[in-house]
């Protein structure tokens, strides 16, 4: 190990602690303290310096992910860390996205990104010329946290069919935000409609560079954030599993010391390996900013998210009775995991665009 | 010559030395052969990479090894990628023989067998028997200590390739009054050795590499005991993790890339009605879950080569998963092929352990699941040391 990495590695180290303290005096059922949050410098991780940030990287965030799906925590953090952060770092400095970005680094401002909840790709929304000048229309389901959000940024597509961000308030005129509650208590979700929203050019956003390019990535982050979270949450539930199995006793033995029991817990660990392999290697692609992130980013998901179902399920049927109960817990992360899983993309949705590249292959090997 | 190539440099290297020196059409050479043209060509070949300085880079410099760890992962790569035929005769000699010399052996042992390994020695485990398999410490076969030897009465079963064997690396019960674990020695047998007789066994492929071995006072030179008598089976354990790591890094580089080469071409080709397997959104669906798993093997595979400090329970781990992934992805591609993969009555010997004749791969798999610590095993070995959950009530151990 190199001085560099090991320097590296101490710091992820204490971010590491720093997240599970916090995260750990946030009472059960209650979000963790957005001021706490912003103090911790967590918003402004990827953030450029002269915005107030840390000039780190997306693997920074994706420690702090981590541990939240390893708490199942509540709040908009992912949504503003991962989409918001990650959509104004994608667009062109301007006073209005140089301001929103230091509010949103400072925690003063919490924006919400309009992206279609369950899609791997697309822009929910479009600008239309009108006699009232440009309208924005269009509604994206299951948007992150936009309920408690105080400022949208709309992905849309501008007139001339090139994606671009609108940044509006809930309340402005023609734009509906209506909670849409699920199973999973920890999570928030908002269906987000535009009929005519007024789209003033000082709203419309432009991406730097590639706009299509950056819309990708913005899929990309949002797929691996939410593996994150089912990695952090499979972590706690096999070290939770693994506990109760060694403390838990029928027939006069720890239930830990039957293989059938074992044995399930080994699998679970496997998985927990693999997925852990698959989702660093896609958070390491979106640090390093490449291009070529959907490949890693399709495989972390796929498998983490549906890894983190077996892991999950598992520990409920291993806690035997108690797991069942609500006091015991273990549903909070099982829901949580099963909602995963659709978030972002299911898993089906994911090995469908890693197969695209299965016939261009297929004949070049046929060719040769 | 290479060694002050970085890592592109030298990867660039490794590849313009297989494009040069992979025998063409090796695989159609290497179907239905007989046992003495497998041996001969797999001789051929270790020479050839010895000559390279890639047959064992794992070794110790004064040996003729010294290879760094990330150089070794990129040749392993590369030999991956361009499909070139495994030491499949040579693998217990270069990793189990070797590795047990090494870190157990005298001088006198090393300085006797390291070059003569290097020459073409050919080395056979004997550790299995008829009621020791899984319970491997419950091994029958004796060896009684006569004046400056060691005679031995047992049999020996599972012995991968015997029947080409010079040498076998021999676990023998030493003292029977002792606890299981405790009586066990490990000695160094010569396979021309008086009283051994070996007697292949056919197995569910219909191959027959795997071996009895009788053994019928066959006398063993006190010289060649490993290590302190009645220490063998910690002999024993401190070496079977050397055909680990590297070795399993090389397995899932070739499944990676050859594996699942064939399998994508293998969808992709159109059948009697005109559609390919591949115009199936289930079998897209399928292949994709077989990269992805593939990709986390590899990355496990390295993380157990690059880490100082592996977990207790990782080689076990890269065991089980690889074996299993093996096994699922011979059987997906039995399923697709259909009928005409029954059709190929023979696989090609040199190769990985997929070689394409997808039902006889299927079939061959088991000898992952089975062998070296069974999957059931592993994940007992998992669950006990890698997660520290607790152990069965106190059988007989």
């Amino acid at each position: 190990m190199t001085a560099e990495t090991a320097g590296f590695t101490e710091l992820h180290e204490e971010l590491r602690e720093v997240a599970r303290d916090l995260l750990g005096r946030t009472a059960a059922e209650a979000a963790p303290d957005w001021r706490a949050i912003a103090g911790s410098g967590w918003l402004g991780l990827e953030a450029p310096e002269p915005l107030d940030g840390a000039g780190a990287t997306f693997a920074e965030v994706a420690l702090v992910l981590r541990e939240m799906g390893r708490a199942a925590a509540r709040g908009p953090y992912p949504a503003v860390a991962v989409l918001g952060v990650g959509a104004l770092g994608l667009l062109e400095s301007s006073p209005g996205r140089d301001l929103l970005f230091r509010e949103t680094v400072a925690g003063t401002a919490v924006p919400a990104v309009a992206l279609e909840g369950e899609a791997v790709e697309g822009v929910p929304f479009r600008i239309g010329r009108t006699a009232r000048g440009p309208l924005l229309y269009g509604t994206a389901a299951f948007v992150r946290d936009a309920p408690g959000a105080d400022r949208l940024l709309l992905p849309a597509l501008d007139p001339d069919g090139t994606p671009v961000v609108v940044e509006a308030a809930p309340d402005a005129p023609g734009l509906e935000v209506a909670e849409q509650p699920v199973v999973d208590e920890t999570r928030r979700f908002g269906l987000v409609t535009a009929h005519g929203v007024e789209a003033r050019p000082d709203a419309v956003r432009r991406f730097r560079g590639d706009p299509k390019a950056a819309v990708r990535r913005l899929h990309e982050r949002a797929a691996v954030a939410v593996a994150c979270d089912s990695l952090g949450l499979s972590e706690a539930m096999l070290e939770a599993t693994v506990a109760y199995a060694g403390v838990r006793e029928q027939f006069g033995r720890a239930i830990g010391s039957f293989q059938a029991v074992k044995h399930a817990c080994a699998d679970m660990f496997v998985q927990v390996k693999v997925a852990g392999k698959l989702v660093d290697g896609a958070v390491r692609v979106q640090a390093e900013g490449r291009d070529d992130g959907g490949v890693a980013a399709a495989m972390a998901k796929s498998y983490a998210c549906a890894a983190a179902v077996e892991v999950a399920g598992k520990a409920m049927q291993l806690h035997g009775g108690m797991g069942y109960t609500w006091e015991s817990g273990v549903h909070v992360h099982l829901k949580r995991a099963v909602l995963n899983r659709a978030l972002s993309g299911s898993p089906a949705a994911h090995r469908g665009r890693l197969a695209e590249r299965y016939p261009p292959l297929a004949r070049e090997r046929a060719d040769a | 010559m290479t060694a002050s190539l970085d890592l592109p440099d030298f990867r660039a290297h490794v590849r313009d030395w297989c494009r040069t020196h992979i025998p063409e059409d090796w695989r159609g050479a290497q179907t239905g052969v007989s046992d003495a043209e497998f041996v001969a060509f797999q001789k051929e070949w270790f020479q050839e990479l010895r000559r390279a300085g890639f047959a064992v880079p794992h070794w110790p410099a004064a040996w003729g090894g010294g290879m760094p760890v990330a150089r070794q992962v990129v040749l392993y790569q590369e030999l991956a990628a361009h499909d070139a035929p495994r030491l499949v005769l040579a693998f217990v000699s270069i990793h189990h023989a070797a590795s047990t010399l090494l870190a157990a052996g005298t001088e006198e042992q090393r300085k006797r067998h390291l070059p003569a390994i290097l020459d073409g020695e050919i080395w056979v485990q004997g550790f299995s028997e008829p009621d020791a398999g899984s319970d491997l410490a419950a091994l029958r076969t004796t060896a009684r200590r006569e004046g400056d030897t060691y005679v031995v009465n047992g049999q020996k079963l599972w012995a991968s390739g015997a029947a080409h064997a010079d040498w076998c690396l021999l676990l023998a019960r030493t003292d029977p009054g002792a606890p299981k674990r405790r009586g066990i020695s490990y000695f160094l047998m010569d396979m021309r050795t008086p009283g051994v007789d070996v007697r292949p066994i056919r197995q569910a492929t219909g191959e027959s590499h795997f071996c009895e071995i009788f053994l019928d006072d066959a006398v063993i030179p006190a010289e060649c005991l490993v290590g302190p008598e009645n220490d063998g089976w910690r002999v024993a354990q401190e070496t079977l993790g050397a055909e680990r790591g590297m070795t399993m890094l090389e397995l899932a580089e070739r499944l990676g890339n050859a594996g699942f080469g064939w399998l994508v071409e293998l969808c992709g080709r159109p059948g009697p009605g005109g559609a390919a397997p591949l115009d199936d959104a289930r079998v897209q669906d399928r292949l994709a879950g077989l990269e992805t798993e593939l990709t986390g093997l590899r990355a496990l595979c390295a993380e157990l080569v690059e880490n100082d400090r592996p977990g207790p329970a990782d080689a076990s781990i890269v065991k089980l998963y690889y074996s299993e992934l093996l096994q699922r992805m011979t059987d997906f591609g039995t399923e697709v092929a259909g009928l005409a993969a029954h059709t190929e009555l023979r696989k090609p010997l040199s190769s990985g352990w997929e070689s394409g004749a997808w039902v006889l791969d299927f079939i061959g798999s088991w000898e992952w699941t089975i062998p070296g610590g069974s999957s059931e095993i592993q994940r007992s070995i998992i669950g006990e040391r890698g997660l520290g959950l607790p152990r069965e009530p106190k059988g007989n151990r």
